[in-house]
């Protein structure tokens, strides 16, 4: 049924009694002589840093070097020099407290997340098969079905979902897309297997908080970007511009905007992040509208103009108030119709999230092999879907070591841990469970991987998730350079998002070939500036200089190999 | 909302000249400007201008108000005239703008001014108001402006917010009014050293230069009450030197009109003076300038034309003598218009029977 010992190392643990309270409790688990932070115990999770004999893991040298010369004050002088400066550039997101939203500052950890390009490579290749199998499954879902007629997917996953949208039925967006951005949780278990735990084929936010991350820690940390070939993140605002202008109806240069629900969105900083650096208009729904001949104008100061893409950040059912929520004020009267037929683009399509749920996400495996006849290159979560009889038995006299989740919401909501739950929680689960099992999917906890965070001026242990961004266009696929890396703030707590409290990691993809190949011009001594670091790190400030070309060619060999992986056009 | 019956879309009239003209450009580099980002810039260009032109008045006021003799004090509430919130002070404090003459009374009705004109919670026309809602313009309009100009701002309002209490003493004051000038001062810098004179560029400068003639109009018209002419005592020349100051005008001034300021020929400058930025009839020639780049901006400009004609006729001398008030009220009028006119054609546009252009596919 479900391996659930896999990651046993954490199962039998309480996560409360992890990090912090037990720091420095084990004298015996690291050889770790020269460990910039003595009492650092990740305890039974996979940390990103340091190994299991707390040992830096090989890209994370430098950075474990540095920051031991440093020092925990340094580093927060340079925590608060961040703080500041997102404050000052105006990086903020938005919480709701009652009714009225108030802008808050970025939370932003500064000791990175690293990881390795060659991890990175198969992360990449993973993403973008899923991206390519789970839009042939949408156009299918809004085509023949082959898909249920094969049996690949029961007809009540289409049919039953509340996300298929009927509207969506034998439209054909440029290139069989409809999912041009996705922006996936990925998390890491007590080994060190990515999974993939969700795909966001919606509206994803968080790429703006990603790229002013990276700036961010530029600012703070510029001398680390010496020792280091950290490939760049700038290059998704082109290839999201490229996406977006080849998806357009017309031949000549394309009229592409952002569309906004506005001001007090809680991503409105995003939207007009994107706009901004897209060089595109900000619109409201207000600023839109579709004449007769079915094509979208904008409201201009020289009159209306015609818009070719629409990069989208309102959910489907508040786009268009002649087809979905009628009283809607954010969105376009007459879009549906426009998009229907062919007149104007939707980044991403109406209808895409039909892809996306808790329940779909189960049967990923099974429509990777169906359409693109490969094996998945990325773990899926096992998850139990409680509407068959054998998992909800075995779902029920488990609940205690399971992640019980509702099918069809998103953002955490109705979500109990087994593990952490109290006696009446898991007696409320399992009628819930009993009364309607088709809601339910349910899923090993999977032990996050943790990563060095400043906490209070100490350095800590922390739970991450990483979200990184694929772009799919008729033209290609694109994935981002790492992706943004989210932390928890509590000491085992494993809530990341932002709403809740948690914060955000700079995530480098480091180029190992250039960091600790022999050659990479290694008769440079690199830009000296923070010593300390161990010799692979003395390797990686030799090819600091050549740091920016090799990463350079690397997000070029990315995009290729990922254009190469493209599935079959539809 | 029920879309605009559009013009039918049937196949394309030829079209005028200037028409074609305008897609050749675009087809190459297609730009648009949002009619709701227009209006966020012209008024981002407005606050902005409010903000600094208010600073610099109570800072001149504070100035000058040490310099006057016990007893010929003009007190504060000119401050509340030229900014236009008496009757909102008057309903927040209206025992304080009532009291008598006794000194105590006085320090307390300019604490409470001061307080009121930098950040009184119900002054909508507060300096912190002012930058509060050039941020939330430039917060709308931040695809169209660059990028450090927002931060600019954000930075100015986050200091001035961050420093209300320094405003409220005589000394921290000071420091808080130059903060906003110099804030203000930075984000026009870098619009003129890093955005494009592009439309929005217009829009901003448009309504930095209508601000910037309302404000001169109104220190003209709430300094020439206490204005008495023939006294000829050596307050009339403090008098006059404020008058200029708050408008940053002094050295200009002097440079252009070697006499030692006087009614007349202050008038004369802050009026009709083409080469200094904030005299009123050059905010006008900026204004129509800018609005000549944009189409359809026939009404506007014959608006401005107007208030630049009212202007150039002033007979000034005499205007010292009596009549000044009114004419001043003429020459307001005549830039609420240029705002409504361009409010009417670019802001709040009805689109029925307009032209729809696509770029050239």
């Amino acid at each position: 049924m479900l391996d659930l010992d896999r990651g046993k190392r954490d199962l039998d643990d309480d996560p409360d009694n992890d990090s912090g309270t037990n720091v420095g409790g084990d004298p015996g688990s690291g050889a770790a002589t020269a460990a910039p932070w003595p009492s650092y115990d990740p305890g039974p999770f996979y940390d990103e840093m340091v190994s299991a004999t707390g040992e830096p893991r090989g890209a994370a040298e430098a950075l474990w070097g540095h920051s031991s010369d440093l020092g925990p004050e340094a580093l927060s002088e340079r925590q608060d020099a961040a703080d500041r400066e997102m404050r000052a550039i105006g990086v903020t997101f938005t919480v709701y407290e009652g009714s009225t939203g108030v802008d808050r500052p970025w939370p932003f950890d500064i000791i990175p997340r690293v990881m390795t390009s060659d991890e990175w490579s198969m992360v990449e290749s993973g993403l973008v098969q899923r991206l390519n199998a789970l839009n042939l499954f949408i156009d299918d879902v809004y085509h023949d079905q082959r898909s249920v007629s094969s049996g690949v997917v029961p007809s009540e996953l289409v049919t039953g979902s509340p996300n298929f949208r009927r509207e969506c039925v034998g439209v054909d967006p440029p290139g069989g897309i409809w999912a041009h951005i996705c922006g996936s949780d990925l998390i890491r278990d007590a080994d060190g297997t990515v999974f993939v735990l969700e795909d966001n084929l919606r509206v994803p936010s968080g790429v703006s908080y990603l790229l002013e991350n990276r700036m961010v820690a530029k600012h703070v940390f510029p001398e680390m970007f010496r020792h280091y070939s950290i490939e760049p993140v700038d290059p998704y605002v082109g290839r999201l511009a490229n996406m977006l202008a080849s998806v357009s109806p017309s031949t000549g240069d394309p009229t592409i905007v952002v569309l906004t629900p506005g001001i007090y969105n809680s991503a409105y900083f995003e939207h007009a992040f994107l706009a901004q650096q897209l060089g595109v208009e900000l619109v409201e729904g207000s600023d839109l509208v579709v004449l007769d001949d079915d094509c979208v104008y904008a409201r201009t100061i020289d009159g209306l103009q015609k818009v070719d893409v629409i990069y989208r950040r309102i959910d489907d059912l508040y786009l268009d108030p002649e087809v979905f929520v009628p009283d809607s004020l954010l969105g376009v009267p007459g879009l549906i119709r426009a998009w229907r037929s062919g007149r104007v683009a939707l980044v991403n399509a109406p209808g895409a999230g039909i892809a996306d749920d808790k329940k779909v996400y189960s049967y990923v495996p099974d429509i990777i092999r169906f359409f693109l006849d490969e094996e998945p290159i990325l773990a899926t979560v096992p998850t139990l879907r409680c509407g068959d009889e054998d998992s909800r038995h075995f779902v029920l006299s488990n609940l205690e070591r399971l992640v019980v989740k509702p099918a069809n919401e998103s953002g955490g909501y109705g979500v109990l841990v087994g593990t952490q739950a109290t006696e009446d929680e898991l007696a409320f689960a399992a009628k819930q469970i009993e009364d309607d099992p088709k809601k339910w999917v349910a899923q090993p906890v999977i032990p996050l991987s943790t990563a060095p965070t400043l906490c209070d001026g100490e350095i800590a242990p922390r739970h991450v998730d990483l979200r990184p961004f694929t772009l799919l266009g008729p033209e290609g696929a694109y994935v981002t350079r790492g992706g943004l890396t989210r932390v928890a703030r509590t000491a085992g707590s494993l809530v990341v998002n932002s709403s809740q409290g948690g914060g955000s990691k700079d995530t480098w993809v480091v180029d190992t070939r250039l960091t600790s190949g022999p050659s990479g011009g290694a008769a440079r001594s690199g830009g000296g500036g923070a010593a300390g670091a161990g010799d692979a790190a003395a390797g990686g400030a030799a090819a600091g200089d050549a740091a920016a070309g090799g990463a350079a060619a690397g997000d070029a060999a990315a995009g290729d190999a990922a254009a190469g992986t493209r599935g079959p056009e539809p | 909302m029920s879309p605009p019956t559009p013009e039918a879309p049937g196949p394309a009239e030829p079209s005028d000249p200037a028409d074609d003209d305008q897609r050749s450009t675009e087809s190459k580099e297609p730009t648009m400007l949002l009619a709701r980002m227009a209006e966020a810039v012209y008024w981002a260009g407005r606050y902005l201008e409010r903000a600094e032109g208010t600073a610099r008045i109570v800072q001149v006021h504070t100035d000058a108000h040490v310099d006057m003799p016990v007893g010929e004090d003009v007190g504060w509430a000119p401050l509340l005239a030229i900014v236009g919130v008496d009757s909102e002070f008057a309903e927040r404090y209206s025992q304080a703008s009532q009291s008598g003459e006794g000194t105590e009374d006085v320090a307390a009705a300019e604490q409470d001014v001061i307080e009121f004109l930098l950040h009184g919670e119900d002054n909508p026309s507060s300096i912190q108001a002012a930058i509060t809602s050039a941020r939330e313009n430039l917060r709308t309009a931040r695809p169209v402006v660059p990028r450090e100009a927002w931060e600019a701002c954000n930075n100015l309002w986050l200091a001035c917010s961050d420093n209300l209490a320094e405003a409220d003493t005589r000394a921290g004051r000071v420091l808080w009014l130059r903060r906003v000038i110099a804030g203000c001062q930075r984000i026009n810098g870098i619009l003129l050293g890093t955005m494009s004179r592009d439309e929005a560029m217009s829009f901003l400068t448009i309504g930095q230069n209508l601000e910037r003639a309302d404000l001169t109009t109104r220190v003209l018209d709430v300094r020439s009450e206490s204005l008495r002419p023939n006294r000829g005592d050596s307050y009339d020349v403090v008098h006059w030197m404020a008058v200029l100051r708050s408008l940053a005008a002094y050295q200009p001034y002097r440079r252009a009109m070697p006499a030692r300021p006087q009614g007349g020929s202050t008038l004369r400058f802050l009026l009709q003076d083409d080469r200094f930025p904030r005299a009123v009839s050059a905010c006008l020639t900026e204004a129509r300038a800018q609005l000549k780049g944009l189409a359809r901006a026939e009404d506007a400009l014959d608006a401005c034309a107007t208030a630049s004609l009212i202007v150039a006729s002033a007979a000034v001398p005499h205007l010292t003598l009596g009549g000044l008030s009114e004419f001043l009220d003429e020459v307001q009028v005549a830039l609420d218009d240029i705002h409504h006119q361009i409010d009417e054609t670019y802001f709040r546009p009805t689109f029925v029977g307009w032209q729809t252009r696509s770029v050239a596919s």
